[in-house]
């Protein structure tokens, strides 16, 4: 009585990342769980009706066009992926830094893009380009182009990992060209595999492009039952159930996957070592890789092209902006802040093999992929009362919806950079004496700090391209840039929307730039 | 243990952004001492803002507004009403259509208020009660690509969407969302149930094109992807303002045909709401002649009103001839036919 409550040694990481997990799981499960609650409270109708026969087929049909986008990026990501990383390619690091920047802006925006380019009155449309971008063509072709740096960046990171050896003995006896495709190509399968994931989660969950292109999704469904007429969260839950399974499903192939990518290379790797020799190649390849990366940027010059045309001026881009860039910044970077720091302790949980870790990682997982429509209802639902008005009439709100849907990226990433350093180290530190939080904030920590950063950017900027979740719960006066686009955009000007589009896109490249500075000096440091 | 400086460096960035970010959040989360009033509007931003700035600059008090997006048009922020019914946070809700105000209603989400400012608005435009007040309509027309037409006479009537002359050339809103729900609601209202699914089951067989919103049925038109479709006023306003090649068709004008539909605003007030006081103020800004001029300068609305000035192309009411329709019937409509629109439309 009256003594300070002490924690054991032993418990001490547990209770840290049970600590953290907690609060993962009240920010992120719980709004999701909220809407099945309604569902037992209406079991009868709701569950009454059940899924009926169209939807199950507009089920499969959205899972066979996720997985024609994993196709399409696939064959755009593997070749340009292997080339990047291994090949002496002309501009190598530019074009590596550049191919990335669709992906992390609204993919609604880039539809926009392209849609001014290849629209039938487009800069370069005709009849033909406009029936097959209102189309499944359009949309598998559009997604596959935005999501192939996800494989490109998953193929990149794991070859540079790669122990040297492998390749130097394969160049003694092989040719680049039997280097690249017998010896990487197999090496890098996992990581194919984990960015073929990313990529189906991606287009499986996207709603804005597949609506834009007049494409039929099975989220829509979802999405139907909560902005129809005939509002029922309780069948929206229930229309949501056959994704679950999909979900854990995705789940442990990731898990099977990551396994055979993270794994921390004790001989030199092969990011140090001079890039392949492509010999006659080179020139050519360099310019396919540099036409692909040119087309897939396309739409942002569909955007200038408008904003130019249009001639926006510059105080009515301001006035109309208004407080939405702020909005943006300050909700995005309070939100990155809280998933790096539930990230490393969950992380360092689910690296080190705390009990319980992978549950919360899971939980992530689950609020990342569920349809953002039902996130939104939980979120409304739980946190519209009057004790708890000080977080939903403010940005508050915006801020845990942020945390619930991208927390995933700061586990993981944070996951992945623990389980690569040495355990030896805590160990050792813990052998002579420290104890557990000591090593954690003396050793871990700053083995991390560039991870952290690296994460906290990648965080900010996912938080700054959502539009699909935010738009459904986002305070009076306080929405972000890309819901202001997206509400500006019903009969908006169009110089005035393509204008504003730009500043989301310049953003986004700046800070993907200091991403990449950090990404270099990790590399460097690290090698 | 030592922390390296590197490492200290970047805990005190990171610390020192999350301090900024919450103090930023903190202090600018709004004058405590200011007056505001919250208001959820299905009205299209570009030209509901402006009318709330103005409504700012004359009485200093801050208008917090919710906008809807092009492709939940008029749902989206009706359904975060209802799902903030226990806790309203709205004082106002400024609707582009008159039906969806009554899915309010029936969940008793609305408190009655006659505004002064509505005694120049005809009787059939506004309740009797004061639960809800219309003022600066739009009409449903058809939007035609003057360049696509060609020699050929323009459609006249919204059966020609179903005419096979017009076979995949025409287009129309997805009718689960936006002021399309309401005309199909309209037609069902208007037909009975079995004309109103023949109608829109022949819409599928002459391949009209459902597109994702009214804006962007009208960037189908403009851009001449299709020949003519189904919109608002303000989407064919936008449209002759961008000079694209298009012509505006106020359809069903001619003898025993059934009229246009007419869709006036409305403005409710919200039970419950946090700041009464100030949303009685904004109500009666709304209905004022000067908030109908700028919604008929600015985005083609028809004045309710008589004697107030209008755009070449828009149609007077007296001028126009209207689908005859209860609101609150086609309300009823509008609910009972989800299920089957929904699986029209393959959702």
């Amino acid at each position: 009585m009256g003594g300070t409550l002490k924690i054991p040694q032993q418990w001490r990481p547990w209770t840290m990342v049970a600590a953290a997990g907690c609060l993962f799981a009240g920010i992120a499960l719980a709004p999701l769980l909220w809407p099945f609650f309604g569902l037992l409270d209406t079991a009868g109708p709701a569950a009454a009706s059940g899924i009926e026969a169209s939807q199950w087929a507009l089920l499969l049909r959205s899972l066979g066009l996720s997985l024609a986008v994993v196709i399409g990026a696939l064959l755009l990501g593997i070749p340009a992926g292997l080339l990047l990383a291994r090949g002496d390619i002309i501009g190598r690091q530019a074009l590596w830094a550049i191919q990335v920047l669709p992906l992390f802006l609204p993919p609604f925006l880039l539809a926009l893009g392209w849609f001014y380019l290849f629209g039938r009155r487009g800069v370069l449309g005709n009849d033909l380009s406009a029936n097959l971008l209102f189309g499944p063509v359009g949309h598998i072709a559009v997604l596959s182009l935005i999501f192939s740096p996800v494989v490109v960046v998953s193929i990149s990171l794991s070859l540079w990992r790669l122990p040297s050896s492998l390749e130097m003995a394969a160049r003694t006896v092989a040719s680049t060209r039997r280097v690249l495709l017998g010896i990487l190509l197999p090496a890098v399968g996992p990581a194919i595999g984990l960015g073929a994931l990313v990529v189906f989660v991606l287009a499986f969950s996207e709603l804005g492009v597949p609506m834009f292109f007049g494409v039929d999704v099975y989220p829509a469904v979802v999405f139907s039952m909560l902005g129809g007429v005939d509002y029922d969260p309780a069948r929206a839950s229930m229309l949501a159930l056959p994704l679950f399974p999909l979900i854990v499903f995705l789940a442990l192939l990731e898990r099977r996957l990551g396994k055979g990518w993270v794994f921390a290379s004790q001989t030199t790797p092969l990011a140090e070592c001079a890039p392949l020799h492509l010999g006659a190649w080179r020139t050519g390849l360099s310019l396919l890789l540099w036409l692909w990366v040119l087309a897939s940027l396309l739409p942002i010059a569909g955007l200038l092209s408008k904003a130019l045309a249009g001639g926006a001026s510059g105080q009515g881009v301001q006035a109309w902006l208004g407080d939405s860039l702020a909005n943006s910044m300050t909700g995005a970077a309070v939100a990155a802040t809280i998933i790096v720091v539930i990230g490393t302790l969950v992380g360092y949980g689910v690296a080190r093999r705390i009990p319980g870790a992978r549950l919360f990682e899971g939980v992530g997982l689950l609020a990342f992929v569920a349809p953002t429509a039902l996130l939104a209802v939980g979120l409304i639902a739980l946190w519209n009362r009057p004790l708890t008005q000080w977080v939903y009439a403010g940005p508050g709100i915006i801020i845990l919806g942020y945390v619930a849907r991208y927390g995933i990226i700061g586990v993981r990433s944070l996951a992945m950079a623990v389980s690569q350093s040495p355990v030896s180290l805590e160990q050792a530190a813990a052998s002579s004496g420290a104890g557990f939080f000591r090593s954690f904030f003396c050793i871990v920590l700053p083995l991390q700090a560039r991870v952290m950063a690296a994460s906290w950017l990648l965080a900010f900027v996912f938080c700054l391209r959502d539009l699909e979740s935010a738009v459904l719960y986002y305070p009076p006066g306080r929405e972000p840039l890309t819901v202001r686009i997206f509400t500006l955009e019903a009969n908006g000007p169009e110089p005035l929307i393509a204008s504003l589009a730009l500043i989301q896109v310049m953003l986004t490249a700046c800070i993907w730039v200091a991403l990449f500075w950090l990404f270099q000096q990790s590399h460097r440091r690290r090698y | 243990m030592k922390i390296p400086t590197r490492f200290s460096a970047f805990a005190v960035a990171a610390i020192g952004i999350a301090l900024a970010a919450a103090i930023t959040i903190f202090f600018t989360s709004g004058d405590a001492n200011r007056s505001q009033v919250v208001v959820y509007t299905s009205v299209d931003q570009i030209f509901s803002e402006p009318v709330f700035r103005r409504f700012e600059a004359q009485t200093g008090i801050e208008v917090k507004a919710l906008f809807d997006t092009e492709e939940t048009k008029s749902t989206g922020v009706l359904n975060r009403l209802i799902a903030e019914a226990a806790h309203p946070q709205a004082d106002v809700f400024w609707s582009g259509d008159p039906v969806r105000p009554f899915l309010l209603m029936d969940r008793d989400l609305v408190t009655p208020y006659r505004s002064a400012q509505a005694a120049a608005i005809p009787s059939s435009f506004k309740a009797g009660d004061g639960r809800w007040t219309g003022f600066a309509a739009r009409a449903r027309v058809l939007l035609v690509n003057t360049e696509r037409l060609g020699a050929r006479p323009a459609p006249d009537s919204v059966l020609d969407l179903a005419d096979p002359q017009w076979r995949g050339e025409a287009a129309m809103a997805n009718p689960l969302f936006g002021t399309t729900t309401m005309h199909t609601a309209a037609w069902f209202s208007i037909w009975g149930e079995q004309k109103a699914k023949a109608f829109l089951n022949a819409l599928k067989d002459n391949q009209v094109r459902i597109a994702s919103s009214n804006g962007e049925v009208k960037r189908l038109v403009a851009s001449g992807e299709i020949t003519f479709g189904l919109t608002d006023t303000d989407d064919a306003f936008v449209a002759l303002q961008s000079g694209a090649p298009v012509s505006v068709v106020y359809p069903d004008q001619g003898e025993g045909d059934m009229g246009a539909l007419v869709m006036p605003t409305v403005v409710v007030k919200i039970r419950g709401g946090p700041n009464s006081e100030t949303a009685v103020q904004l109500i009666d800004f709304l209905l004022s002649a000067e908030v109908e001029t700028m919604m008929a300068d600015s985005a083609a609305h028809i004045p309710l009103r008589d004697g107030l000035s209008a755009p070449e192309f828009v149609r007077s009411g007296s001028d126009l001839k209207a689908m005859p329709l209860d609101y609150a019937d086609v309300a009823e409509q509008m609910a009972a036919i989800q299920p089957w629109l929904r699986q029209w439309a393959g959702l």
